[in-house]
């Protein structure tokens, strides 16, 4: 009996080889982020200073862990189109009908969107250093692995809820019609203290606000404070709650 | 179910099912798909489930299978209760579905290889299994190409041997042969009957009359999620005791149908249908009526292109049995679960 290590590792590599073999993910995946730095980030530079911005620091010190958010959100919510594409082909049932188990299952999707996460991330990280980033080391190892958590959330639930749609359309609909509020009521373009008090209070109910505060800390070495702390709990328990849905959704779905 | 069913497993039964039932709940409310089902397989043959679409053959399998919850009743599949031990009864069946099930990004070598692994087949094992499956289903050639770029045939043989790989006791067919020419068919019943050569139990869901009729042993005629009847093919067709007398006019299809009422009228027959362009008359002696039909149409001046006998249909049992023709369109018109 394979173990469920061995197994989540043989339903990782199936999806890694399929990432591997839409050349054009590759490059949409790599390319966002940097479009996000090359398009967006200069136009911060003249509001270096605004409330937010703490001083000494450059606009991309706020901005790219910014990014680095939307990536790890965005990694995590295409996960859905595949489940639907292989619930039409049948290749979920059959994986459902092996004795693997249902978690493997779910993680070998989730934590191939980690891995797509995680490489552009990096990627972004290196290539914003010339043009002003100055990350502490530590901080975005710390990082990596808090919104590697928030791609599993994402990854989790889209794939769950995928199983439970089986129809593209709502999918999409539903998907990203999240995406923009989340994003936009997150702080990830610009800091959200340069907004109105409404905006403000509102965010606190977006869990994507306080893994961008957290992401701006860690990026500048700050890794043991209340943001930091605040970010691990309230993603962590997401990451519990959607994994172990996911879960039994892939246990009994009526796929 | 008694418990005197449950001390006394049957001890060449490859799956009993008791009772099993299924609803569904929709916007307009809940459907029974499956409302009590009772099965008894023998080890070591072929099974067919036959019936129209939304019949509840499928959603039975599924149940059977372990991807649906059941709702009602209990299953043994393999020895082994489905409810208790699903885990265990995916260790013991194979199970290719409708829409087939590979991975058509994937080669065909890489799909045998993570279905062995997942299966827990030995390291030592699975490359000799692979190799064996492919020479089986004559799989060489397109094996590291991806499943994408298989023909239809190719690919239903590739889909039976992922779900043969970890050498299950009972095989799973959904509608295997949907869509497929009739030499690919052929070629794919031969497979089936080698699978049972070798001890394999298989369970076919087909809403095919041939299918049935000529690949399985043993058949259950499943509607409105209900068996209608069970049994050897040849010996449901011979329990009816019936032929059909097939009139095929040179009419529109209104006065088709209207001819169906006189025949049915002038005639001494069972059930008159009409199934397209020709009417059937089911009859207890075909030759005593024959010269009656033929009379009658000289009579009325029927335009006819052709008449002819035939003996009885698996699809004259479900008439029998049902009322319907299994070639009717589905009447409900729901959907193929």
């Amino acid at each position: 009996m394979s173990t469920f290590a061995s197994q989540t590792w043989w339903l990782l590599q199936r999806k890694l080889l399929e990432s591997w073999r839409a050349p054009a993910w590759i490059v949409v995946a790599l390319s966002t982020p940097l479009l996000y730095l090359a398009l967006f980030g200069p136009l911060l530079n003249s509001i270096v200073g605004a409330p937010g911005f703490p001083p000494g620091s450059s606009a991309l010190d706020i901005f790219v862990p910014g990014v680095l958010v939307i990536v790890a959100f965005g990694a995590g919510m295409g996960a859905g189109w595949t489940v639907i594409t292989e619930l039409d082909t049948g290749v979920l049932e059959r994986l459902r009908v092996t004795p693997a188990s249902r978690l493997a299952l779910l993680l070998g999707p989730v934590l191939r969107d980690v891995v797509t996460f995680v490489v552009p991330a990096i990627v972004v990280t290196i290539a914003a250093q010339p043009f002003g980033y100055h990350p502490d080391a530590t901080g975005t190892a710390v990082l990596l692995v808090l919104l590697s958590l928030l791609t599993i959330v994402v990854s989790a639930w889209s794939n769950a809820l995928s199983m439970l749609l089986k129809d593209i359309g709502s999918l999409a609909s539903i998907v990203t019609g999240l995406q923009l509020p989340l994003t936009l009521l997150s702080g990830v373009l610009l800091p959200l203290e340069i907004g109105p008090t409404w905006m403000r209070v509102l965010a606190h109910a977006n869990p994507l606000y306080y893994a961008v505060n957290a992401a701006r800390d860690l990026a500048q070495g700050s890794i043991l404070t209340t943001d930091t702390g605040i970010a691990f709990a309230v993603v962590g328990a997401l990451a519990a709650m959607t994994l172990t849905w996911a879960t039994r959704v892939y246990r009994s779905a009526v796929a | 179910m008694d418990d005197n069913a449950r001390s006394q497993p049957q001890a060449h039964a490859a799956i009993v099912a008791d009772g099993l039932q299924k609803s569904f709940r929709s916007r307009t409310g809940t459907v029974d798909a499956v409302r009590g089902v009772d099965l008894a397989v023998e080890a070591g043959t072929i099974f067919g489930l036959l019936g129209p679409n939304g019949a509840g053959k499928t959603t039975t399998l599924r149940m059977l299978t372990t991807l649906l919850p059941i709702d009602g009743g209990r299953a043994e599949v393999a020895g082994v209760d489905v409810a208790r031990a699903p885990r265990e009864v995916r260790r013991r069946i194979g199970y290719v579905g409708q829409a087939g099930g590979a991975d058509l990004g994937a080669t065909g070598r890489e799909n045998l290889l993570l279905q062995a692994r997942l299966h827990g087949l030995a390291a030592s094992d699975i490359h000799d299994r692979v190799t064996e499956l492919v020479d089986l289903f004559e799989l060489a050639e397109l094996i590291d190409r991806p499943a994408r770029t298989y023909s239809g045939g190719q690919r239903r043989r590739l889909e039976i041997a992922l779900g043969l790989i970890h050498r299950p006791s009972v095989l799973f067919l959904d509608e295997p042969t949907a869509g497929l020419d009739p030499q690919t068919r052929a070629s794919l019943w031969d497979h089936v009957r080698a699978l049972r050569s070798g001890g394999t139990t298989i369970v076919v869901v087909t809403h095919y009359l041939d299918e049935a009729d000529q690949l399985c042993d043993t058949i259950a005629i499943v509607d409105r999620g209900t068996v209608v009847t069970e049994g050897r093919p040849h010996e449901l067709k011979a329990a009816l005791a019936r032929d059909t007398v097939i009139v095929q006019p040179r009419l529109g299809p209104e006065e088709v149908a209207e001819l169906r009422d006189h025949l049915a009228r002038a005639v001494p027959s069972t059930t008159a249908v009409v199934d397209g362009d020709v009417v059937r008359l089911a009859v207890d002696d075909g030759t005593a009526t024959l010269p009656a039909v033929v009379e009658f149409l000289r009579r009325e001046h029927v335009p006819i292109d052709g008449i002819s006998l035939a003996g009885a249909s698996l699809d004259d049992v479900f008439l029998a049995h049902t009322g319907r023709s299994l070639r009717d369109p589905d009447p409900t018109g729901s959907a193929r679960r």
